[in-house]
């Protein structure tokens, strides 16, 4: 019982960064290496705005909205100066422009904030435990595991039902016929990728608290992120969800009865994944 | 001409390389000499992106097999027998790369390959780093460097400068070999099947052994790569193969232009001088590294070499260059 809240928890937090990934290859077919960078900007940006000890919950969300505002503004300056250049060159050219914009994230972090580590503590209301049915759950991993159902829903319900949704899936289905009838897609496409920069901004925000902040952060989360993004189908966010916590249901049973191995299991499961699904399990969409 | 002024170049560099010892700080032999081990690490990667079209993301891997087999042979004191454990490294190398390809590659398609390969390369850093009979996370240090035997004579390879000189003879050797392979008919053949594979099954290719022949090869160089470079070191760990040593060839290679047989090298020696260059400024460096790669990829993308061989052919012959140059500038694969 508790290896599934805590398997929820890191699923949902692989999610949160997961999401604005999968998005941006949906809407452009970029596989963004740079995304982890993009979070840890988020992350950092959220420490700034709250301190290492944030006053209240509500604190902590402006903060993560703040941050979501800046990476958003961010990503829509990438894609102007370099996504949109790489659209349709080989695939090893955007992975390797958007490891380049990597490393310059990195460089810029490292300028502004410094090699030390930061960590934030998790505001008060969230800083304790909660006791369900004779369990102790910390109230952060139920923080953690709601941002990630509210984010998931919202995100579904935009892509699948508002207008907005349905006029990005015409420009990612084909951008051609959608200018002839008059949508403004280099408009939409902006609006879009900023939104899913946005989300990795708003997940560095979100996931502040218990994290150490140093200029590696983004690696660790890029390659999880990257794992359920494959897994779940590229560009598919349902996919994506049911990925991250398949990922963390995993991640939960090993450290129950592999402690001495963490990580193992997930390579493991997604090897096996990848060999069984090569196109994930949803498959890959275009949105 | 173009060829005459490469040659003289190569033939500069490659000398400067060698007599680098007698003017250098041993900071910078130690460098040059890392360059090499990675320039030929790239290389072999490029045999497989350049030549049969898959990019595999999971190369450091390989090298850090090569790396601890012979960390670890050389701890057991197996000294004597150097240039034997380097063959010993290759071959597992060559094997672990078969085996992976046997079951990848029957589905390769570029992200997929991609994707598993990190996975397979970090699966195999967390658990090195667990191991404890590997020395888990703090690796294995001190590693001797060896005497080497060929025939009657022998190399104290610990003395002074001598690994360095191994290093550039080895080095030379692997690049020969990549060389040959590439411009042979194996090679030839490769660049068929990525240009069109669906023709060349259809002229009698048989395109997945091809391919897995390809990836083995590749696989067994970067593991040779990975031994010559523990000696070297004196120390490896389990970082040695993470995801930043896998990127490595790739940036190597795209810098300096994958379309050519010398670009991951150029890209390799270039990346090292800028990361040398900029090694006192804390973030400044990622920046201009990273400046310098979009740079590259979104003006020149066919690397360094791509734009020198323009140069030159542009000196040489200024009609021909600009219909050359037309073709090879940078345009959409797909619609």
């Amino acid at each position: 019982m508790f290896t599934l809240v805590n398997g929820l928890t890191t699923g949902m937090a692989v999610f949160l960064v997961a999401a604005g990934l999968t998005l941006v290859f949906g809407i452009m077919r970029i596989l963004n290496f740079a995304h982890g960078a993009f979070f840890m900007i988020g992350a950092y940006v959220a420490s700034s705005l709250v301190g290492s000890a944030p006053r209240s919950v509500l604190a902590l969300v402006a903060a993560a909205v703040v941050a979501a505002l800046v990476v958003g503004v961010l990503g829509i300056v990438v894609q102007r100066f370099v996504l949109r250049r790489i659209q349709h060159v080989d695939e090893h050219y955007m992975l390797i422009a958007t490891f380049a914009v990597m490393l310059v994230c990195v460089g810029f972090v490292k300028l502004v904030w410094g090699l030390e580590f930061l960590s934030v503590d998790p505001p008060p209301g969230i800083d304790t435990g909660v006791d369900i049915f004779g369990l102790f759950v910390p109230s952060f991993s139920l923080f953690i595991i709601g941002s990630g159902i509210v984010v998931f829903l919202v995100l579904d319900f935009v892509i699948h039902r508002a207008w907005a949704g349905k006029m990005i899936t015409a420009i990612a289905r084909d951008g051609w016929m959608a200018e002839l009838l008059g949508i403004n897609v280099p408009a939409g496409i902006m609006a879009a990728v900023g939104g899913s920069f946005a989300l990795a901004g708003l997940a560095g925000g979100l996931l502040l608290p218990n994290q150490t902040l140093s200029p590696a952060l983004g690696d660790t989360f890029l390659l999880l992120a990257f794992i359920t993004v494959v897994i779940g189908g590229l560009g598919n966010v349902r996919g994506a969800f049911i990925a991250a916590i398949l990922l963390g249901l995993i991640d939960g049973l090993n450290t129950m009865f592999l402690p001495a191995y963490p990580g193992v299991a997930v390579y493991v499961g997604m090897v096996a994944f990848l060999l069984m699904w090569p196109n994930g399990i949803l498959g890959e969409s275009r949105l | 001409m173009n060829r005459t002024i490469s040659g003289a170049l190569l033939a500069v560099l490659a000398a400067a390389l060698v007599l680098l010892p007698f003017w250098a700080n041993s900071g910078l032999v130690f460098l040059a000499g890392t360059t090499m081990v990675v320039a030929v690490f790239a290389l072999s990667w490029n045999l497989l992106f350049g030549y049969a079209g898959l990019a595999s993301f999971g190369s450091g891997g390989l090298f850090s097999i090569g790396a601890y087999t012979m960390a670890v042979t050389l701890r057991g004191g197996y000294e004597g027998q150097f240039l034997l454990l380097i063959a010993l490294s290759t071959a597992i190398g060559g094997a672990v790369a078969f085996a992976i390809g046997v079951v990848a590659l029957r589905r390769s398609t570029g992200i997929f390959l991609a994707i598993l390969t990190l996975a397979l390369a970090e699966l195999l850093r967390i658990t090195l780093a667990k191991i404890h009979w590997l020395g888990a996370e703090d690796g294995i240090p001190s590693i001797v460097r060896p005497k080497a035997s060929i025939g009657v004579a022998t190399v104290d390879l610990a003395q002074g400068n001598h690994y360095y000189w191994f290093l550039c003879v080895a080095c030379a050797l692997l690049v020969a070999l990549c060389w040959w392979i590439a411009h042979g008919r194996f090679g030839r053949t490769l660049r068929t099947i990525r240009l069109d594979t669906e023709r060349a099954a259809f002229m009698g290719v048989d395109t997945h052994r091809y391919r897995l022949v390809a990836f083995t090869i590749s696989g067994a160089i970067a593991a040779c790569a990975g031994s010559l470079f523990a000696p070297w070191a004196q120390i490896v760990t389990p970082d040695i193969g993470n995801m930043m040593r896998s990127t490595q060839p790739i940036l190597f290679t795209l810098l300096g232009g994958a379309s050519s047989f010398w670009g991951p090298m150029i890209g390799a020696f270039l990346f090292s001088a800028i990361e040398f260059s900029t090694r006192t400024l804390v973030g400044i460096q990622e920046i201009i590294t990273g400046g310098i790669l979009l740079g590259v990829v979104l003006l020149f993308p066919t690397g360094v070499a791509g734009a020198w061989n323009a140069l030159v052919a542009r000196l040489a012959d200024p009609y021909r260059a600009e219909a050359k140059a037309k073709a090879t500038t940078l345009r959409p694969v797909k619609e």
